[in-house]
């Protein structure tokens, strides 16, 4: 009876949020109350009910099934392990937090009852990717997401949104295609496409390259890799920020999910050094650190610094796969879950300014963190998260992700991550200066406008105030749950990778 | 009993045929009611028939009890089932559509006269998916032909008879180049049925290898003509996107790929292997096919009515029946058959949306299509499906055929033809999406006061091609089953 339960829930955390998106949908048309409250407990119970996964997948448990078969050796299958489920907690704990503050944000905006039932079905089908058991069903749940979530980019319909959703659209589109390209290159070589069976492909040939290629135009697309990352400065700032901060935070990681997946399960370690495709990944990791964090300090537009900020973090993803060891792997899922707790914090704190007082401008912002402090401080601490100060978890990570670098025998990435924590605080200190020990005359237009306002309303700082605290929590700490669950992730992932 | 059935078939669309064109606009209610019932008929027919062959498996039929050579044979196999599965049901549904949109877009005195010709176009259709004899093959094809014109024509106002003028010269020069295939065929085997011309071509492929070559090559361009291939397929924009919009949806859905079928069970049944070291016939297919696909997208990208957009993804669309025929094996085949059901589907489903769309509004124009989704959730929601099904994203029925191209390709070790495939998903794309953005988030142009309701009757069979293209997406085990069968995977 147990099992049973066990095992259906990797079932129901997808099916239960993408039901509850028409429940919402149609109760809109009733009351917005009743709308808010539908998304908020949906979102709660299916962080609730990931949470509860956690006992079968502890101690290196796997749930892997079939629903059932569409082709021969291709169907609907479901797999939950400790990674995947490591990505689902964060996923569903964020989404949680964003849905109970989007309530007080999109109060301001139109169109909300297209806006909750999108923003559920997104969740589940972002869930959907981590507890797909095949690259099948993953690309399914991809592609559902990835379209459905065009609808949350251009909320604002204004031109400027339009045109980055099309931008968005074709750039997925494409991204689909690479990827349909890559899962057809690997059942044709494997016969398989599972998650389940081990290493797929053991034999480099020039068709496992052209998979391994198309696999990384489409994961990397999703992930922002440089030179596929155009998208996403333009997608990300234009969406409403309960919008912009889970694409920054959570579904940019699906990409990164995937190409986990890749490296580890359909190839394994030996094949991808033997081909030198680590060697690869690296250099485009590289250029994606160092061009993000150096766009973003060109950024006048705060978002936009932010989504440039997002393109350089995910670089270090990329790095840390590309070290192929167990340390660096640790560092890797571990900067997964920091970076989307830093990120939402700073874009729900964006959001929360942009609502009080409608400033975009990094500019404008001086003086801001004596009015809005819960907002400009959990800011602060997710920016000087972001920038690798201890005790915070972004320092944990770089500190792991530069012994894995140091294991491998590359001191150049410490190098690099060296350089890029230095262009963070160069992009992210001024604002936090000026939020607090800036004046506000320094901009005369303004200033009458900018005399009234304090911080935005509880339902919009706890989910900050949260989101803040857990950068702190998560970092250097005697009991860090998700570190130790990073580090069970990597040694289950790495041990998997190997022949 | 079943042995009669398939004859039955014919006979029965055929008469209904006749005894519906009498029944005069007085009655054209009963008209209609006697054509649905026919259909309905029909269908249940092809089903059984359907599950008897996939139980029994193949048998033929000998009209009029004559046995062949001398008679006409009719041979259900499961090629044969599948496409009367698929001409039966997408026939039958497009009709129900075509009750209430036939009677708004055409004048009143013809509306029998288009159940007529459409019973006609069906028996027709169903005679060539059953028949195994050449000049009875040549018979229904004129038939169908004629039928298609006058479905087309029917509309009367100056684009619609220059439309089907254009069609029926290009076609009738096709059916010219049929029969002339079909005389040089029968001059050097001396026989009409397929099993006996296929038994002979062997032995007489060295004595007459020019015959053999031109016969192949003029049913190659007859059956390309009619079925649109590239560079072909100049009669099929204007033909399919002035017709009324069931004409279009039957069109662009079954008479195109019929033609297809026969030229698929031509080269599988009738000519032997060996022509293909001779001729690369097969080559010059995938070669048109993949201009087919690449031209009709591209030319679909610029133009702004729907029904015309519609009308040159077909040709596309028609590249990738064509593609698979000419990879001839394997998958690559399965997927290629597939996909006329699969594209059965999806392209009637969009043009009778698109219909529903004109119907309501009277637009046409794809930039004034702005805003449309929030009157018409319904039917952009379909058109939706649709445009996610023509580019093949997983779970619609055209990321089944796609996959099954695109393995069949890497099978032969001829991924060129995969990336084809990607490069037309990207196209595709680029043409569909934004019709459905602007749908949706697009500023409405139109006041709502022109604006008309949408009776149920119209809106079911749209709904019903939409939940099939999900459900095949699915589902697709039973279908493809059938024609791994028919191809002998």
């Amino acid at each position: 009876m147990d099992t049973a339960i066990y095992n259906f829930l990797p079932v129901w955390v997808v099916i239960f949020p993408i039901f509850m998106s028409i429940v919402i949908f149609v109760s809109s048309r009733r009351s917005e109350k009743m709308r808010d409250g539908l998304s908020v407990t949906t979102a709660v119970l299916t962080f609730i009910s990931v949470v509860a996964m956690y006992p079968s997948v502890a101690d290196g448990g796997v749930i892997a099934y079939t629903i059932f078969d569409i082709l021969p050796g291709l169907g609907i299958t479901v797999r939950l392990d400790i990674l995947s489920f490591s990505l689902a907690l964060i996923s569903s704990f964020v989404w949680m937090l964003v849905s109970i503050y989007a309530i007080d944000y999109m109060s301001h905006e139109h169109a909300g009852d297209r806006f909750y039932p999108i923003f559920i079905f997104v969740l589940g089908s972002c869930l959907g990717i981590f507890v797909a058991g095949d690259f099948f069903t993953l690309f399914i749940f991809f592609e559902l997401m990835s379209l459905i979530s065009y609808v949350l980019v251009i909320h604002e319909e204004t031109r400027e949104a339009l045109r980055a959703g099309y931008k968005y659209l074709i750039m997925t589109i494409i991204g689909g295609l690479a990827l349909f390209f890559a899962i057809i290159l690997t059942f044709e070589l494997a016969g398989s496409v599972s998650l389940s069976e081990g290493t797929l492909i053991t034999v480099p040939s020039t068709m496992a390259f052209l998979a391994f290629l198309n696999f990384l135009i489409g994961f990397g697309m999703k992930a922002g890799m440089f030179p596929l990352h155009v998208w996403l400065p333009d997608a990300h700032p234009v969406a409403p920020s309960p919008a912009s901060a889970l694409l920054s935070g959570i579904m940019l990681k699906t990409g990164a999910y995937g190409l986990l997946r890749v490296l580890f399960t359909v190839f394994n370690i030996p094949l991808v050094k033997e081909a030198n495709w680590d060697i690869l990944l690296g250099v485009l990791a590289v250029i994606t650190i160092v061009l993000g964090s150096a766009v973003a300090l060109t950024q006048d537009d705060l978002k936009r610094r932010l989504a440039y900020s997002s393109v350089g973090q995910m670089g270090y993803i990329i790095m840390g796969m590309a070290l192929l060891n167990e340390k660096a792997l640790v560092g890797d899922v571990f900067h997964i879950f920091s970076h989307a707790l830093m990120k939402s914090t700073l874009f729900l704190a964006a959001g929360a300014i942009i609502w009080k007082t409608g400033l975009r401008n990094i500019n404008d912002l001086h003086g801001i963190g004596k009015k809005m402090p819960v907002t400009m401080g959990a800011f602060t601490i997710a920016a000087l998260a972001m920038i690798g100060i201890p005790p915070l978890n972004g320092f944990l990570s770089k500190w792991t992700l530069a012994l894995g670098a140091l294991d491998a025998g590359v001191p150049f990435y410490v190098f690099i991550l060296l350089v890029s924590s230095l262009l963070n605080g160069l992009y992210y200190l001024p604002i936090i200066i000026a939020a607090f020990f800036g004046g506000e005359n320094e901009h005369e237009g303004e200033e009458s406008l900018a005399l009234e306002y304090d911080d935005a309303t509880y339902g919009m700082i706890i989910p900050l105030a949260v989101l803040g605290l857990s950068c702190f929590v998560f970092g250097l700490m005697p009991h860090n749950f998700l570190f130790e669950l990073s580090l069970k992730a990597a040694s289950f992932l790495f041990q998997s990778g190997m022949p | 009993m079943y042995l009669h059935l398939p004859v039955l078939m014919v006979v029965l669309l055929f008469g209904v045929s006749f005894v519906v064109s009498l029944l005069g606009k007085k009655r054209r209610n009963l008209a209609f009611q006697l054509t649905l019932l026919v259909l309905g008929i029909v269908f249940i027919i092809s089903i059984y028939l359907l599950q008897h062959v996939g139980k029994e498996g193949p048998f033929s039929y000998h009209v009029g009890g004559w046995p062949p050579p001398w008679g006409v044979e009719l041979y259900v196999d499961y090629l044969s089932a599948y496409v009367l599965m698929v001409l039966t049901s997408i026939s039958f549904v497009v009709l129900i559509y075509g009750v209430e949109d036939l009677r708004h877009e055409l004048k009143s005195d013809v509306l029998h006269w288009y159940c007529s010709l459409y019973l006609l176009l069906l028996g027709a259709m169903c005679g060539i998916a059953l028949t195994n004899d050449l000049f009875n093959l040549y018979v229904f094809i004129e038939i169908s032909t004629i039928a298609a014109c006058g479905i087309i024509s029917i509309k009367d106002d100056r684009k619609c008879i220059e439309a089907s003028l254009k069609y029926l010269i290009l076609s009738v020069m096709g059916s010219g180049c049929f029969l002339l295939a079909v005389a040089m065929l029968y001059m050097i085997t001396g026989n009409l049925n397929f099993t006996y011309v296929a038994q002979e071509l062997p032995h007489v492929l060295p004595l007459y290898p020019y015959n053999i070559v031109i016969a192949l090559s003029l049913i190659i361009v007859s059956l390309g003509v009619k079925s649109a291939l590239f560079p072909l397929h100049v009669w099929l924009p204007d033909a399919h996107s002035s017709a009324p919009s069931p004409s279009s949806a039957v069109l662009s859905g079954l008479v195109i790929k019929i033609y297809a079928v026969a030229l698929v069970k031509l080269l599988f049944q009738v000519f032997p292997p060996q022509i293909f070291e001779v001729i690369p016939v097969l080559d010059i297919v995938l070669f048109l096919s993949v201009l087919a696909i690449l031209a009709g997208s591209i030319i679909a990208m610029v133009q702004d009515d729907i029904k015309k957009m519609l009308a040159y993804s077909s040709i596309a669309q028609i590249g990738f029946v064509f593609m698979g025929i000419g990879l001839f094996e394997g998958r690559a085949l399965a997927g290629g058959l597939l996909h006329i059901f699969n594209h059965a589907m999806m392209k009637a489903m969009l043009f009778l949306a698109a219909g529903l769309i004109i119907y309501a509004s009277g637009i046409r124009k794809i930039r004034d299509l702005k805003g449309i989704g929030m009157r018409m959730p319904l039917t952009m929601l379909a058109f939706t499906v649709g445009a996610f099904s023509m580019v093949g994203i997983p779970g619609t029925n055209g990321f089944i055929s796609k996959w099954h191209l695109a393995l069949g390709a890497l099978d032969l070790e001829r991924p060129f033809f995969v990336a084809v495939i990607l490069l037309s998903s990207l196209l595709n794309g680029i043409y569909y999406f934004p019709i459905v953005i602007d749908a949706f988030f697009g500023t409405q142009i139109m006041p709502q006061s022109e604006h008309k309701d949408v009776p149920a009757l119209m809106l079911v069979p749209v709904m019903v091609l939409a939940v099939g293209i999900i459900f095949f997406g699915f589902y697709p085990a039973p279908v493809l089953s059938f024609i791994e069968r028919a191809i002998g995977l």
